[in-house]
Order: C-alpha cells, then structure tokens, then sequence
C-alpha cells in the first residue's frame, strides 16, 4: 500500500500543465489570436487587391510581394503616430471603444472551426453567441461615435445604430437556417452536419443571398457604407480618432472581415472539412478567401444607398425573403 | 441687327429722355446709358415685356469720382443687353433689383464688397468674397487703392493670423 | 426623419465632398435641410485688379489661370474680347482649332465631372473607369499643345499651335474608343439601380427657378430650357458646324448627369466634323500692343455653363477694367434652391451636380501677398523656411 500521493500529485500537476500550455498556445497562437491577426491582415490585402483589381487599379504594390505586407505596415505606422483623444470627449468610452471593437470579433472567432470540425470553444448555443456578438459589435460602434462629440461622429453613429435596426433582425432569421437544419445551435455540429449531407447554400441559396447582403451592412461596406459616408460625413463614427486607436480600429474592421468569411464558410459553405489528403485547414483558407472576394465584389459593382432607402429596402425585401426561407425549411425544403 | 434696333427703339419710346445714349456695336450686343432714377422703371420693362429675363452679372467699374454700374442682360440667351448708370462714389446708392430677378443676389453682394455700392432694398450684403475682418470702407476694386495698399491690409491680416 | 431640433451643420471650407474650399452653412432639421448660407472667397486671388496691372499680352497667361478645368474657355474669351476690341479677326483655321480644343476640353470637364458625381454617391468603381478613359483625351492635349490641363493654345489673333495631319488620325482613334466607352456608361448610368435610386427625383429644379435664378450651362437644360451660347451667341467657327443641344426635362441629377453624358457625345460629332473640314491656311495673325478705347462682351459656352467677361480698355497696353464672371457663380442661387428640403445624405451629390469650380468662381479683388512672394521664391527659400520649422 506504498502509493506515492506526492509522485501522483505531481504527476496530475504535470499533466495540468501540459494540457494548460497546449492551450494557451492554442488560444495565443495557432489557430488563435496570432494566427488570427496574420489573417486577419492577409484578407485585407486580398480585399484591398481584388477590389483595386476590379476597379482597374493596382492596389498595395510596393511593401512585400505584390504589396502583401502592406495592411502590417499601415498598423504599425498607425501605432507609431500621436494619439489624440479630443477634449470634449467621454474619455472612458472613447479610449475603451477601439479595445473592445477589436476584442469582440477576435473572441467571437475562437467558436468557429478552423482547425478540425470542432472549434477552440463550443457549447450548444455558440450561434446565439455569436448574434449577439454582431450587436454589441455596432453597440460599440455607436459608442465609439457618440463618445467623440463631433458632428460627424454624431450623425455616423446614429446612422450606425439606425443601420442595425435594418439588417439585425433578417440576419438573425437566416442564422437560424442552418441551425434547424444540422437540429443543433452549435456551428462545429453545422459544420459536422455539412460534411455528412449537403452543404446548405445548396439546400437554403436565400437564405445564403439574405446573410451576405446582411453582412455587407454589418461590415459597413458599399452599398451600406452610410455610417461612414466618406463624402457625407468625413469618416463617420471614426472620424475622431487616430494613433494607436485608429488601429486598433482598423484591426478590428479586418477580424470583422474573417469573422464575417468564416461565417459564411462555416454555415454555408462546409466550413473546414477533410477532402482527399488536403487538411481541414487548407480548405477553410480556400473558402474563406473564396467568401472575401464575393464580398470585395459586391461592394465594387454598387453605389451607397441613402439611410431611409437602405431600412426600407430591409424591411421590405429582405425580411420577408428570410422569413420565407424559413417557411420552406418547416415544409421540408432545404433541411 | 434689325431686332437690336426694334428693342432699342421701344427702349427709346417707353425711357423717353430718361435714355442717355444707346450704341449697337456689333450683332448680338447692345450698349444702353440711362439715368439713375429710371433703373426700376427700365428694368421692370425689359425683363416683364421684352423678356430679358436672364441676367449674366453685374459689373462695377471705377470711373473716378463716379463708380458706373453695368447689368449685362440675356435676351432668350442670345442678346446681350448692357445697361448701365452711374452713381457718385460719395453716396452710391441704388435700389436692388432681386425683387424682379432673385438670380441678382449674388452679383449684387459681389458689387458691394469691392466696389461699395449700396443696393437698397437687398436681403443681406453680408460680405460674400471678402473675408469677415476685412476693414470697412475698403472697396479693393476702386482706383484709389493701390495694389500696395492692399498687400499692406492682406499682409497686417496674415500676420495676425500668425499670432493668434 | 425629423428629431424636431434645428442643428447647424457646417459643410466646408474642408470636407472630403468639396475638392476645392468653399462653406455652406446648413440648418439641418434632422435628416432634412431647412437652410443654405452660401460663403465663398477662400480661393480669392484678385485676378481682376490684376488684370489692370498686366499687359494684354501677360494676361492670356492670367486668364488661363482662373481655373485649371476650363483654362482653354477663359482664354478663348479674353483673346475674342480683345481682338474685338482690336479689330481683327482669327484666321478661320485657328476658329477651328479652337472650336476643336474647347470640345476636348468639354469631354475632359464632363468626364472628370461624371467620376466626381460617381464618387459622390459611393460608386468608386465608376470614378475610377471613367477617370481611366478620360486619359485618352489628356493624352490629346499632351500631344497637340504638350500640356495636359494648361494648353495655352489660344493667343490675340489665332491660336499658338496647328494640328497636323498625323495628329488628326491620332485624335480620331482616340475618339471611336471614348465613344465606345461614353455609350457603355450612358447605359450604364441609366440603368444600374443604385445610381438610379440616388439621382432620380433629388436635387429638383424647377424649370421657372431655374430661369428666375438665372442658372446656366448643363444645370439650365436639365430643367428643359434649351440655352447654349455656342447656338445663341456663336462665337468662333460655331455658326459653320450643326449640332444639338442636349436637354433633359427630368429637373434633377439623373438628367444632369445625362445632359453632361450626351453633350460628351455631340462634342465627339463636333471634334470629327471640325478635324474634316478645317481649312488651310495661316493660324494666327500680328496684333499691335496698344489697344484702341473701347469696351466689349464676350461670351463663351465653358463646359459649366455661361462664362461672361466684360473688358473696357483706354488706349493703353492695359485693360482698365475686366470684369470675369464664371459659370459657377452663376449657379450658386440655383444650388441653394435645389438644396433646400433634401436630404443630408443628398448635400454631396447635389452640390457636385452644379459641377461647382471656386477658383473659378473666387476670382476677383485682393492680392494675396503671402501667395505672390511664395510664386517669386528660388526652391532653395522655400526648402529653408520650411526646414525650419
């Protein structure tokens, strides 16, 4: 009976360890946040090129291969310039709304498979999670706006805010498409669906067109740029800040776009599934850059709505398209 | 030129001696002089009946001592009709004329501020082209000013400028 | 959508929809705007009182300088005004060649205008294609007068350079592919939803308001009044080439956009018809110095509209007055009126439809001295100054 309480604490302790570090590192740097960043930086690139492209125009060109490096050094020139945070404006807010516009993507990238068919963090409901992530996304937005007390900024977040009134409530009905399909309100357990049936844009190609269209305005991309109007209201919600702020902002508009990608690659397009000897990985990055550049070419063939034309054309059009989507998955079409 | 002379001729009869001089230089163009007093009058007639209802601008010119004061009207855009009176530089004063064309506006707060017409009767003479510390009774466009004169003003303007 | 408040929004001197200074103050009711306070004179350079301290001579270059877009109609204007005041009269080559520049120059404005306007409303893809093509005819002017925006082309009794025969066949290439590409955007502007969704209805003028307001050029005959100095005031070799007037009677800036779009293509018509049948001969003849007494109206169709300059000589080798008055001025009360009950999100694409130019129309009374010194500065003064500070 010489059991060495010590030797197996230790060992427990050890194995702890391991496990804490593989995670860490997992988290921290592959398919974590570092991975995330260099992504988050290379669809900039591929957005910026592919949409210069389209306009007959060379795009980044001059740092690193066909200017790929070109969104790092934009950030670290961003980091290196004077920060100024005006006088009028609510401090706390102001210097807490770039942190959390760039944290909330990032987390909201840890439930999305990318590795394998299971994420870093999953748990039933994760689909919900990341709803509700897209609203305090624009809650900071708004913030973010408010906090400067600059015209501009004012009228930009209002726009902002108004904006979400418009494309919240389609994009919530279509996410919910996939979910009844897959029975589950997972997206790793979507994306397993996906690999054992269809994938859905096959099964639910509205549902499909509903949430690009939608997530176009989330990204405040043309033709839902308004927040933003750079001809109307300078830079928008964005106008006031600089330095350090500006790019943390503009991080955060990059994971934004992964997120974005990942969603549509995730719910729509299989997500990240072994095919042949290819790992899971390689087809994610395919499908993700695949997604970016659908939306670099959307925003290329339009011009930006005005704000009451964009929420009628919502309420009007796309919400009754989500709406039927759903309806012809309850009769059995497309789940 | 036949229509040139057919207007200046019903000019002629409705200005009567209010008419100083008229001259048809060329095809298209027409010079008229009128006194001061029948500027409402003459310009009431071209626009409501001979339809001269397009006025392309107002000119000032400093003749020294009298500031002359040209309406360069368009007559269905082809004929150009410039009527024109002088005002003593002491006290230059005419009634406005947006009440018949709201497209003077402009052009008159232009005349005030560089030549210091006063047009009676005008909304707002608010300075339109020169900037608001610009000291009063500066009229740049008159003769009396030298070019000097008025690098001197500009340059007293940037230098405070600089040290506000 | 009104919150019941009146803010005042100030729109200029700086803003990204206004590439050169001016300010228009707005009182916005919400998203609707109550009121317009036009102020202008940041571009104020006093080019008038400059005009009378110049020779004639020095003034053709003044005149080019007014404004960068329509260099070649202010010239146009000063040297008919003063060969009227002289006497003479260009050789019927150099009407030609001058009705032939004015024309590129129009596509060139009107192109340029049609990206801003695409800009404007979002569609950067559309900016950046027409700006594409408009190079063919920057690379027109380069090769016939070796400028791209200044051509100095025309001078008191002609113009300075011929075109030849090999350039001829050169600028009709170049025109069958902006043909090509201004019938595919014209398409395009009339049938894409966004553009559509953005110009049609905004902006209105009325045709009597337009006529009250005194508007001109492209703005006037896109209320419907069919108004073109190039047809009721010919100048140049005009009277001698047949084209239309292009007018839209939909009031707002989807027709002023068409307008500006088919005036591009009647301007192409003009430029073959006028590069087929100019006639041989001399391009300029000698002026004297000295001017006789006297004083003229000049008026010329820029591509913005109506451009009026009035000159009064007194037998001296100097104007004693000249007097400039550039489309843009003209519009301004026509822009206040179209303003007013739109929308804050209409303000850019309203503002850019007059195709508003401030230098232009900033152009007359004070010398700036700063400005006049930095011009007679060697490269090494100014590297000085500013490395000191």
């Amino acid at each position: 009976m010489g059991l060495d309480y010590a030797a197996v604490e230790k060992e427990v302790c050890k194995k702890m360890t391991a496990e804490t570090i593989v995670s860490m590192i997992r988290i921290l740097v592959f398919p974590g946040a570092l991975f995330l960043f260099t992504l988050a930086f290379f669809y900039e690139w591929v957005d910026r090129k592919f949409f210069a492209r389209l306009q007959n125009r060379y795009g980044p060109l001059h740092t690193g291969p066909h200017g790929i490096l070109q969104p790092i050094a934009d950030f670290f020139k961003l980091l290196s310039k004077e920060d100024i945070t005006p006088h009028a404006s609510d401090k706390l807010v102001f210097i807490l709304a770039p942190i959390f516009y760039f944290a909330l993507p990032l987390t909201t990238l840890f439930v999305i498979p990318i590795l394998s068919q299971t994420s870093l963090i999953s748990f039933e409901g994760d689909l919900i999670f990341v709803i509700f992530a897209f609203t305090l996304i624009i809650i900071t937005v708004f913030l973010a706006g408010w906090s400067s007390i600059n015209r501009f900024s004012t009228i930009g977040s209002m726009r902002a805010a108004v904006q979400m009134l418009g494309y919240e409530i389609p994009m919530g009905l279509v996410m919910v498409g996939p979910a009844i399909a897959a029975g589950s309100l997972s997206i790793s357990r979507i994306v397993e669906w996906q690999s054992l049936n269809f994938w859905l844009i096959l099964l639910q190609p509205l549902g499909f067109a509903v949430f690009t269209v939608c997530l176009l305005a989330e990204l405040q991309f043309v033709p839902f740029d308004i927040p933003e109007a750079e001809t109307e209201i300078v830079a928008g919600w964005r106008t006031e800040f600089s330095g350090r702020k500006l790019a943390l902002l503009r991080l955060g508009r990059d994971l934004e776009l992964v997120l974005a990608s990942a969603l549509i690659t995730s719910l729509y397009l299989g997500g990240s599934q072994q095919f042949w000897l290819i790992p899971p990985i390689v087809i994610f990055l395919v499908k993700t850059t695949f997604a970016v550049m659908l939306l670099s070419l959307l925003r290329a063939v339009f011009a930006r709505f005005r704000i009451d034309q964009m929420l009628s054309g919502m309420w009007k059009y796309l919400l009754p398209l989500a709406a039927l989507q759903i309806i012809l998955i309850q009769l059995g079409l497309g789940g | 030129m036949e229509k040139e002379n057919e207007i200046v001729e019903k000019l002629k009869d409705f200005l009567k001696e209010k008419l100083v001089r008229a001259t048809v230089p060329k095809k298209r163009r027409i010079f008229i002089y009128i006194k001061k007093d029948a500027l409402k009058d003459a310009m009431k007639y071209l626009v409501k009946d001979l339809k001269f209802k397009h006025l392309s601008t107002i000119t000032g010119v400093d003749l020294g001592g009298e500031i002359e004061v040209i309406y360069h009207l368009a007559h269905e855009g082809s004929i150009v009709l410039s009527i024109r009176l002088t005002v003593s530089e002491k006290n230059p004063s005419i009634p406005t004329i947006t009440d018949l064309i709201p497209g003077a506006v402009l052009y008159e707060r232009e005349v005030h501020d560089l030549l210091g017409v006063n047009f009676e009767g005008h909304p707002d003479l608010s300075p339109l082209v020169l900037p608001e510390e610009w000291p009063q009774g500066v009229y740049p466009l008159r003769k009396e000013h030298e070019l000097e004169h008025l690098r001197e003003i500009t340059s007293k303007k940037s230098k405070r400028e600089e040290r506000n | 959508m009104s919150y019941g408040s009146i803010i005042k929004v100030p729109f200029g001197p700086q803003h990204p929809a206004l590439k050169e200074p001016g300010n228009f103050l707005f009182e916005v009711d919400g998203e609707i705007v109550v009121d317009v306070k036009p102020r202008i004179g940041y571009n104020h350079r006093g080019v008038e009182k400059a005009f009378e301290l110049r020779t004639y001579i020095q003034n053709i270059y003044l005149a080019e300088r007014i404004c960068g877009i329509c260099s070649d109609a202010h010239t146009t204007c000063y040297t008919q005004a003063i060969e009227e005041l002289l006497g003479v009269e260009a050789p019927p080559r150099a009407r030609y060649i001058r009705v032939i520049i004015a024309e590129l120059e129009r596509i060139h404005s009107h192109a340029l205008w049609v990206g801003i306007a695409a800009h404007e409303i979002g569609f950067d893809t559309l900016f950046m294609y027409v700006w594409r093509d408009r190079e063919t005819v920057l690379d027109m002017f380069e090769m016939i007068s070796g400028n791209r925006i200044h051509y100095a082309m025309n001078t008191i009794g002609g113009v300075r350079r011929d075109i030849h025969a090999d350039m001829v066949s050169k600028i009709k290439k170049g025109l069958d592919l902006l043909e090509k590409r201004l019938k595919y955007y014209l398409n395009v502007v009339q049938t894409e939803q966004t553009i559509l969704k953005r110009a049609v209805g905004v902006g209105i003028l009325k045709p009597k308001d337009a006529v009250d307001l005194c508007a001109v050029g492209p703005t006037l005959r896109a209320s419907g009044i069919k108004n073109d100095v190039r047809v009721d005031d010919p100048y140049a070799a005009y009277d001698e080439i047949a084209f239309n007037v292009i007018t839209h009677d939909g009031c707002d800036v989807l027709s002023r956009i068409l307008v500006r779009c088919e005036e591009m293509l009647e301007s192409i018509k003009i430029i073959r018809y006028g590069l087929d049948s100019m006639p041989e001969g001399i391009i300029r003849v000698q002026v004297p110095m000295k001017v006789p007494q006297g004083e003229v109206v000049s008026r010329v169709e820029a591509p913005r509209g109506e451009l009026i300059h009035y000159a009064k000589s007194n037998g001296t080798t100097k104007p004693e007055r000249y007097k400039v008055r550039s489309p843009t001025l003209g519009n301004i009360p026509a822009l206040c009126k179209m303003l007013l009950g739109g929308y804050v999100a209409d303000i850019p694409i309203v503002l850019a439809g007059i195709d508003p130019c401030f230098a232009c129309m900033d152009r007359m009374a004070f010398v700036d001295v700063k400005k006049n010194k930095e011009w007679v500065w060697t490269m090494q003064q100014l590297r000085r100054k500013y490395a000191k500070k």
